[in-house]
């Protein structure tokens, strides 16, 4: 940033990770406090919403219920944690830069940061919902313990990866492009159903699952359905190498235009 | 008016600004900038090729009509926009407006929105104290702890200020900052930035002349564009007047002087057709007097 000279001048390393830890700090307190609940909905929010969805499901009868390899109620629930992990991601990060206006008077602020703060509290959130729900599930003597930890844990931060990089593609449209906010939204709520989180993706005709695979989402579910039971196995062509390359690439591309639009999404 | 500026200028004459002005160190240097605001039909030049260069020390206020850019500058000397073409250098540590009320979170209390900006500036460590100064500061005692939301304007500029004083920059920008509180507030406001005149300086806009020619030695005029340099703020303040069709300063003070004139004037005149109506009425007295042959009263 700027020389300084009556200061010890930081580095560009040392302000972004003050502004980081500022900003985690930040988000952390403003969902918190945003109500008298707030602690409370932190956990509890999406415990019920995965309650009220598996009793949704169990209500819509018995096509699709019987999965090889896996009991029906904890196969669906650990979708449902994946799919939400990736998609609170999205949405929360996507409306960063636009909710945070105000801090671009500060010129440490860059809109991007604002982002990677609610990619990090929304990643330990979750992360925390998830393993409170095994040990519930766990508690009332549904097996949902995963076989393979270790690898569960690393496709569920890759979950998190493809989340940052979308994330940080949409903030731009979202925010510079207002108009386009409901298409955003109108074309991310088929992800739900595409995504293998409710209908098993073996369910789709085989024509149709050529294309479906292209979701890097609908991979990521599988796969970490995969870790958490051993006898289950998902459809040919699930790749963790697809949701890397997916991630990264995001990412990447996220990153080059948060640079290039920086002016225009401060100013904005 | 005029000897108010006098006593002021005598209060900081060790600030010599036309040398400072050709030889440096300089805090900001502005090249050949230019800016527009893009809408959705386009949009027009609001700088168009601005050249100055502000020297380290010295304070300056920026004039100019509604509209000439006054904020656009201030904007960018902050780093909250850049500018289509040209370059600016900062040399220094810049603060970000003062005063600026958009910088804090409505629902989070004070205190959290003073953590918040300590820690981006990089002050984890001495947090407490940082905290502590705003809360001498600003003197908005338990509201401290409360939502901003709740907060007055005057309560909001406060804190605002506080924060602003508590890091220690080398030059502060102002857009309207001192314009709102209460009087002692302006007072304490005002003498902030006495107390820190050599330490640091100030970038102002403002409308309230008085206080540009409390806090600044040189001036920057906007005028269609263009950036004209003053090293007296009273210049760029004449300068201001005349683009709007206002009296200058000199000419205000004339035109008062002129109308103090006239006015004497007139009171002369009037005195002196007053002794003549006296006088004239005296004589008929006396010639009523000695009609009725009475002693004449004794002037």
């Amino acid at each position: 940033m700027n020389a300084m000279q009556t200061h010890k001048p930081r580095t560009p390393w040392q302000v972004t990770l003050h502004v980081w830890h500022a900003m985690f700090m930040r988000e952390t307190m403003a969902r918190i406090t945003q109500d008298r609940m707030g602690p409370v909905w932190l956990l509890l929010e999406p415990i019920l919403h995965v309650m009220i969805l598996v009793w949704v499901r169990t209500l819509l009868g018995r096509t699709g219920r019987l999965i090889p390899g896996a009991e029906f109620i904890p196969w669906l629930i650990v979708g449902i944690l994946t799919f939400f992990m990736f998609r609170n991601i999205m949405n929360r990060g996507m409306s960063a830069v636009d909710a945070n206006r105000a801090l671009y008077a500060y010129r440490q602020v860059h809109p991007a940061d604002t982002i990677f703060a609610r990619f990090a509290l929304e990643t330990t959130l979750q992360s925390l919902v998830l393993v409170l729900k095994i040990f519930g599930l766990t508690l009332i003597g549904i097996a949902v313990i995963p076989h393979a930890p270790l690898e569960m844990i690393w496709v569920w931060l890759w979950v998190a990866l493809l989340g940052l990089g979308v994330a940080l593609i949409l903030s731009l449209p979202y925010t510079l492009v207002p108009e386009l906010r409901r298409i955003i939204t109108l074309i991310t709520f088929p992800l739900y159903m595409l995504s293998g989180v409710i209908f098993p993706v073996f369910m789709f005709p085989h024509g149709l699952r050529e294309y479906l695979l292209y979701n890097p989402v609908l991979h990521a579910v599988e796969l970490v359905r995969m870790q958490v039971f051993s006898t289950y196995h998902s459809v040919p062509g699930i790749d963790l190498a697809y949701v890397q390359k997916f991630a990264i690439i995001a990412i990447l591309l996220g990153l080059i235009l948060q640079v290039r639009f920086k002016v225009r999404l401060i100013a904005s | 008016m005029s000897t108010d500026t006098q006593q002021n200028q005598a209060e900081n004459p060790s600030i010599d600004v036309a040398t400072l002005r050709e030889n440096g160190p300089y805090a900001i240097e502005a090249i050949d900038l230019w800016k527009r605001y893009h809408g959705p039909f386009g949009g027009d030049w609001v700088l168009k090729g601005v050249n100055f260069k502000i020297p380290q020390g010295v304070s300056v206020g920026v004039v100019g009509r509604n509209g000439a850019g006054k904020s656009t500058l201030l904007k960018l000397i902050g780093g909250m926009d850049s500018p289509d073409r040209g370059k600016l250098k900062e040399h220094v540590r810049i603060s970000w407006p003062i005063g600026l009320s958009g910088g804090l979170q409505a629902s989070m209390t004070g205190r959290q929105n003073t953590k918040f900006v300590a820690r981006i500036h990089g002050g984890d460590r001495d947090i407490n104290t940082i905290i502590q100064k705003v809360q001498d500061f600003a003197e908005i005692g338990s509201a401290f702890d409360q939502p901003i939301r709740t907060y007055s304007s005057g309560m909001r500029s406060r804190l605002n200020f506080g924060l602003s004083l508590a890091f220690d920059f080398d030059v502060y920008i102002s857009d309207e900052a001192t314009a709102v509180g209460d009087v002692t507030f302006k007072e304490k406001a005002k003498a902030a930035f006495h107390e820190r005149i050599g330490k640091a300086s100030l970038i102002m806009v403002s409308h309230s002349v008085n206080i540009l020619r409390d806090l600044c030695q040189a001036g920057i005029f906007l005028h269609e564009g263009q950036a004209y340099w003053y090293d007296r703020i009273d210049d760029a303040i004449d300068a201001y007047y005349q683009s709007i069709g206002q009296p200058t300063q000199k000419e205000a003070a004339e035109l008062k002087a002129q109308k103090q004139r006239e006015a004497a004037k007139a009171r002369a005149a009037k005195k002196a057709a007053e002794k003549a109506a006296a006088k004239a009425q005296k004589s008929t007295e006396k010639a009523a007097a000695t009609v009725q042959k009475t002693p004449p009263s004794n002037e």
